[in-house]
């Protein structure tokens, strides 16, 4: 049998202490190599002294080295040459690559890719949503304050807000009543009116709140802009925002292992802050966020009827027209919600309300940041 | 090996030479040249600085590298990485990459031997780390606490200014160091590469550059980025062969200026145009031994290659990366030429310690080099 296996096989030495090719030839023996080279002299080296360091892919030069920290090296073009070592050297040279498990470490990569991907998938869904979950509640509020505040001045730079001071006025006393009404609150909330004529309000972390101009216009009532402040509070106070960040910028990491780009995940966690926008809410925290703000607008007796009206309000404007307000759009099951909310309200007995804002003539106050939404009618 | 001697002592194959070049033992050959071997000094006509020329008559020797890597290949490693990375929690990140280098530089070939690259996986996570640890913390540091701990607003400018002088400062420190470790970790032919600039030298450069950038409102730039160059090939060496670069910036400028000028009407796209110029700028004004080297691309060239990397990124959602690598090797391959006498035998190894907390640092802070291609 061992007659089949070729033994002498030529190829060309390196020093390591001049480059140039010195040619060799080669005699397999059981327990190592014998090199002849062509000044005559004969190198004896033993496989297991050995590393193989190129010669992994078909076609491509086979080459061993031997000594740290600048080895000697060999080099063998011809092919087969693995092969017959394997034959030859059997359990001494089992370090070397066998080009006969090509076929398996095909499947092996074909299984790793299957494992990457799975393990994408279950850090995706899983592990980076159970980490930024307990990540959020241990951000310091002062670090939320920060975000928040960058994130709002990208967002709404000052020269876009509303500055009227009767609107300024109106919603501080609404907030003030809301969140003295908090137990414990670390949070200093700022509410900013952004001059922009969609229907739509979103929380930042560290308690910055932006309400659009579009919402205070639609707005019927002060209990109804209250319904929807308390809702963002609660986005605050339960780190909403600061945990879809979090998750946002672990999947852009993620994202990036993926593709091998390390880098690119920074600019993908700089530009997290900015995507608040797009920042999709799931089912669950908007549920979350209105029980949390029903409770907070009965503490602050705050007539709940208010936020029906508004959800009402936006369910006919969202039948009216094929394109639904931005704030449908970013809080799904509208409808859902309005039920659960309703039978909240009704199902619970509360004290009576206290008026809110009574000296204000609402109806003039929410148009003062600016003329009525261009193509819109107002709601009565 | 018929030019070549055996040293009775040590064995060493080499040209002729009164003593053996290893073991320092009696030859009995004749007495070496002065100056650079092969070349006879009176030989050279003197050209004002252009590269030497082969004796007339001679056809110029040629060399050319060629490239063998495959994306499908280098798609199966980044697989297995990518699987390991996960499993691992990020720590054999730096394994495949030495993976995905070694592969690389061993599917590069020139002069029928291909390279080697020797770094290994301990080496980048302990550089990096180092890194981390050493530099970006500190700035990280500095650029934030005075705001969490809320601190008076001059406290904090204070302290953004000293953490961008840090970040100048560590940005020099990770090309002088990456480009130290990652030559130092190549070898052809059984020879590494190496790199002996001094860090003082080039934080100067670096320095000076960049304040008289800033002054002359960028056209200094083009003389900054020559002399940068200028210190990262003259202080390249393989073995005990340096590199020579006789660029200057002044060739650069117009090309530069106008560039600039054009940005705003073509939609920055001139700019790859100055880039091809300069990387052929920079590249045929570097030698080897009696060698120049040439790297004929053209900005449409360049263009063309951008392009298409850029769709392929685009519409495989990134997937193609390793094709991507690939096109981008096979490139500079195609193009990159040596002209002329080599004189492989007159080098010998020198090699030098490097540590990898320069190639670390180079990963965070993003200054992938290359190796100048």
């Amino acid at each position: 049998m061992r007659r089949l296996v070729r033994v002498e096989w030529t190829g060309a030495y390196l020093d390591g202490r001049m480059p140039v090719r010195c040619p060799a030839a080669i005699r397999l023996l059981r327990q190592g190599l014998e090199i002849t080279l062509a000044d005559g002299r004969v190198l004896s080296w033993r496989y297991r002294e050995l590393r193989q360091s190129q010669g992994f892919y078909a076609g491509e030069e086979v080459r061993l080295e031997r000594g740290e920290p600048l080895p000697e090296a060999l080099l063998v073009a011809e092919p087969g040459f693995l092969v017959s070592l394997h034959r030859v050297g059997r359990e001494a040279a089992a370090h070397f690559h066998d080009p006969r498990r090509r076929s398996r470490r095909l499947i092996l990569t074909a299984l790793a890719g299957l494992g990457a991907a799975l393990a994408a998938a279950g850090t995706y869904f899983w592990l980076i949503p159970a980490a930024a979950d307990s990540a959020a509640g241990r951000v310091p509020v002062a670090w939320e304050e920060r975000l928040g505040r960058a994130a709002v001045e990208q967002l709404a730079p000052p020269g876009t807000r509303c500055t009227d001071p009767e609107v300024a006025r109106a919603v501080d006393t609404i907030m003030e009543r809301l969140s003295r009404s908090i137990p414990e609150n670390p949070y200093v909330f700022r509410v900013a009116v952004v001059n922009d004529r969609r229907v739509n309000a979103l929380a930042a972390p560290g308690g910055h709140i932006l309400i659009f101009r579009g919402l205070l216009e639609r707005a019927k009532s002060p209990e109804e802009l209250a319904g929807v402040l308390a809702h963002e509070i609660q986005h605050v106070i339960r780190r909403d925002v600061t945990r879809a960040i979090l998750r946002h910028v672990s999947a852009g990491l993620l994202l990036a292992a993926l593709t091998g780009d390390p880098t690119g995940a920074m600019s993908y966690g700089l530009e997290a802050a900015h995507a608040l926008v797009s920042l999709e809410y799931s089912r669950q925290t908007e549920m979350g966020a209105d029980v949390g703000g029903l409770a907070l607008l009965r503490a602050a007796r705050i007539d709940p009827a208010g936020v029906l009206s508004f959800f009402e309000g936006m369910l006919a404007a969202e039948q009216k027209t094929p394109q639904p307000p931005l704030y449908l759009s970013s809080h799904p099951s509208t409808l859902e919600r309005l039920v659960r909310l309703r039978a909240m309200v009704r199902e619970t007995p509360v004290a009576p309300p206290l008026p809110l804002l009574p000296e204000v003539e609402w109806r003039t106050l929410r148009l003062r940041c600016g003329g009525p939404p261009a193509g819109q009618k107002l709601p009565r | 090996m018929s030019r070549g001697i055996t040293c009775p002592r040590c064995g060493l194959v080499q040209l002729a030479g009164p003593t053996c070049k290893s073991c320092g033992a009696a030859l009995g050959g004749p007495a070496r040249p002065v100056g650079r071997p092969g070349v006879q000094p009176a030989a050279i006509p003197a050209e004002g600085g252009k590269a030497p020329r082969p004796p007339s008559g001679a056809p110029p020797e040629i060399r050319r590298l060629s490239f063998h890597g495959a994306g499908g290949s280098l798609f199966g490693i980044h697989v297995v990485n990518t699987f390991l990375t996960i499993v691992t929690l990020g720590v054999y990140y730096f394994w495949g990459k030495v993976r995905v280098r070694r592969y690389l530089f061993g599917q590069t070939e020139f002069e029928g031997d291909r390279f080697a690259f020797h770094g290994t996986g301990k080496e980048l996570s302990l550089g990096t780390l180092k890194a981390v640890g050493i530099f970006l913390l500190p700035i990280l540091l500095l650029g934030n606490l005075p705001g969490i701990l809320a601190l008076p607003w001059w406290v904090d400018i204070l302290a953004g200014i000293l953490a961008y002088l840090l970040f100048l400062t560590f940005l020099p420190m990770a090309m002088v160091g990456a480009r130290r470790y990652r030559l130092s970790r190549t070898s052809w032919r059984g020879i590494r590469f190496g790199f002996r600039g001094e860090l003082t030298t080039f934080l100067k450069l670096f320095w000076m550059g960049g304040v008289l950038s800033a002054l002359t409102f960028g056209l200094y730039y083009p003389f900054f980025e020559t002399r940068q160059q200028a210190f990262f090939v003259e202080n390249s060496r393989f073995g005990t062969q340096g590199f020579d670069f006789d660029g200057n910036g002044r060739e650069l400028f117009w090309s530069f200026l106008l560039t600039t000028l054009l940005l705003p009407f073509t939609f920055g796209l001139s700019w790859i145009w100055y880039l091809a110029r300069k990387r052929r700028y920079f590249w045929e004004h570097t030698c080897v031994a009696e060698a120049r080297f040439r790297f004929p691309i053209t900005g449409g060239k360049l263009l063309g290659l951008y392009l298409v990397n850029l769709l392929l990124l685009l519409f495989t959602l990134g997937l193609a990366w390793p094709w991507v690598v690939i096109r981008n090797a096979r490139f500079a391959c195609r193009h990159l030429v040596l002209e002329g006498p080599l004189g492989l035998e007159a080098i010998t190894q020198q090699a030098g310690e490097a540590s990898a907390t320069g190639e670390g640092l180079a990963g965070i802070l993003d200054t992938d080099l290359g190796l100048g291609v």
